[in-house]
């Protein structure tokens, strides 16, 4: 139908192994949208990988690895990303933006973190019992941002 | 991801074909090690063919190159494309680590 | 503001809502989670409209069970309801008219820790089938399905029969109408997910097809993926040394099911243990750890 989001999902085994499927995964779906540039499809599977990374390597550990299920839609005006484990959870701490006067090695120990908020546009998060999820938007080049939810 | 490395005027280039991501920048790190113990000093990493880059190659990169200057070396960057590029910029890489936009650029960069 | 992103030291569970149920609690709103403690301290006949809803209709009237009633057409109570006041458990079983220590078909559901609902148990057997002792050992006490002891002799005749491990007559197939019926009454309790833990491999198979992901367990499910595949370890492994560990079981989900069963993991220093499924209401989660399997 016209105007619907188009919806990929995949789901893989919480292991580095598996960050290239979720990369490979982005980008089939960035190829059915010839709105996405380069850079948008680099900072989509930037913001995937850098999260993923970060359930694999701290939300999964110490115990036999689950799953994550990452899945993305790309709609009119965005695309819209949702990364789900059942990890140990996250809490986001509010804390001053790194600067870069500050120099790189400031950074260095949450240095994917900064790549997830450079990179994505919106991002959200929420842990259940049903599992964590994290939101992150997207915004096609030249997208008309009013409603981003919608 | 691949390594290869050859020598051009007394500077060793090092490439890197493919993703480095938190599951292949230990073997960037293991790589760069054992050229950091034959001894190597200068060295440019050819960025050209990476297609894609994580943090975890970033902070790989730094630890190289902290680890060269310690011995009296330097790791310089080399044609990454635009995006690795973007990368370097925003989280302030190039402020200490130098990039240059060609291979000959960075090797020219060893001459002068 | 920069979101910084830390582990959770300390993991609240979620908020059920408070207290005995009752018609006011209910109107405070649709969408807390109700727990089956709080059902069950309802009167007996309120829990029994309630977990009406546990099984389809359509099962019932299979098992010539009146779905209303739970009576046979003899007019004869078929079907019980275990859901004490002060527990967390409530199972719905339907006993052999032939031996009624056996059970044609059990659903048992139970509050976890995170005030969220794990199906503990769900045996849908075939009332036609053969029995096979297997949950007896040759001295006569309980396997657990296997778990805690094990019958050799009926195991092996249960696997020619073409049963899995832990079964003891074949099963009756509509698993995932009972699913589909069980999550609609969980989402009636406000529940956006549940939990289980595979008994054998066949088990996590079977909920992978029916959309669970993994809390535990998917790096090993992928590692007997990749094991039993020719010249992996598991594979190697099936040496015919006993008749579960024949070489033609790397192929099919009831002979790795059965290999496992008799211990073949040990081949790559794991056991099957501590599994744990999750299934979100509504949604499937597209896990294949064995494509294209045959079963």
């Amino acid at each position: 139908m016209e105007g619907m989001a188009v919806k990929h999902q995949i789901t893989r085994s919480a292991e580095l192994q598996s960050l290239a499927g979720f990369r490979e995964l982005i980008d089939q779906a960035c190829d059915q949208e010839p709105a996405f540039d380069d850079q948008t499809r680099y900072d989509l599977k930037l913001a995937v990988d850098e999260a993923c990374s970060n359930i694999i390597l701290h939300g999964y550990a110490a115990m036999d690895p689950g799953s994550i299920i990452v899945s993305i839609e790309i709609g009119q005006d965005a695309a819209r990303v949702t990364i789900t484990d059942f990890g140990h959870p996250f809490e986001p701490v509010e804390i001053e933006p790194p600067t870069r006067e500050a120099g790189p090695e400031a950074i260095l120990d949450d240095l994917g973190l900064f790549f997830i908020h450079e990179s994505a546009d919106l991002i959200d998060y929420q842990s259940s019992p049903a599992g964590n999820c994290l939101y992150l938007v997207k915004y096609l080049p030249k997208a008309d941002h009013e409603n981003p939810f919608q | 991801m691949e390594l290869i490395s050859g020598q051009s005027n007394g500077v060793l280039v090092v490439t890197i074909q493919g993703s480095v991501d938190a599951l292949t920048a230990g073997q960037v790190q293991g790589y760069f090690d054992d050229l950091l113990e034959k001894g190597e000093r200068q060295i440019i990493l050819d960025l050209s063919q990476v297609d894609f880059m994580s943090s975890a190659g970033l902070r790989v990169i730094m630890t190289v190159s902290k680890n060269l200057r310690q011995d009296g070396g330097e790791l310089r960057l080399a044609a990454a494309q635009p995006p690795v590029e973007k990368m370097l910029k925003i989280s302030g890489f190039t402020t200490i680590l130098k990039s240059f936009a060609s291979l000959d650029a960075a090797l020219g960069s060893f001459q002068g | 503001m920069f979101r910084y992103f830390r582990l959770k030291k300390d993991v609240q569970p979620a908020q059920t809502l408070p207290g005995t149920l009752s018609g006011e609690l209910l109107a405070r709103d649709a969408i807390s989670p109700i727990a089956i403690r709080q059902i069950n301290t309802l009167p007996d006949n309120t829990k029994r409209r309630i977990y009406r809803g546990l099984l389809p209709p359509a099962v019932l009237v299979r098992f010539q069970i009146d779905p209303l009633t739970w009576e046979s057409k003899n007019g004869i109570s078929a079907m019980e309801l275990y859901a004490e006041p002060g527990s967390g458990v409530a199972k719905v079983a339907i006993q052999d008219p032939q031996d009624r220590e056996d059970e044609l078909l059990t659903l048992e559901i139970q509050d976890n820790a995170f005030d969220g609902i794990d199906l503990n148990l769900i045996v849908l057997g075939d009332p036609q089938a053969v029995r096979f002792a297997i949950d007896r050992d040759e001295r006569g006490k309980p396997t657990m399905f296997g778990t805690l002891g094990r019958n050799f002799k009926e195991e092996q005749k249960a696997m020619e029969a073409g049963l899995a491990p832990g079964q003891v007559r074949k099963g009756l197939g509509g698993s995932q109408v009972v699913l589909d019926q069980l999550e609609s009454f969980l989402a009636a309790l406000g529940q956006r997910a549940y939990f289980l833990e595979p008994l054998t491999y066949v088990s996590a198979w079977v909920f992978e097809k029916r959309g669970f992901a993994y809390v535990r367990g998917h790096k090993l499910m992928e590692n007997i993926q990749h094991e039993f595949q020719p010249g992996g370890a598991l594979f190697q492994a099936l040496d015919g040394s006993t008749a579960f560990r024949s070489p033609a079981h790397w192929s099919t989900v009831r002979g790795r099911a059965w290999a496992i069963h008799d211990g073949i993991l040990e081949a790559i220093d794991a056991r099957w243990d501590k599994l744990r499924m999750v299934k979100q209401i509504g949604r499937h989660a597209g896990v294949e750890t064995f494509p294209d399997a045959v079963y």
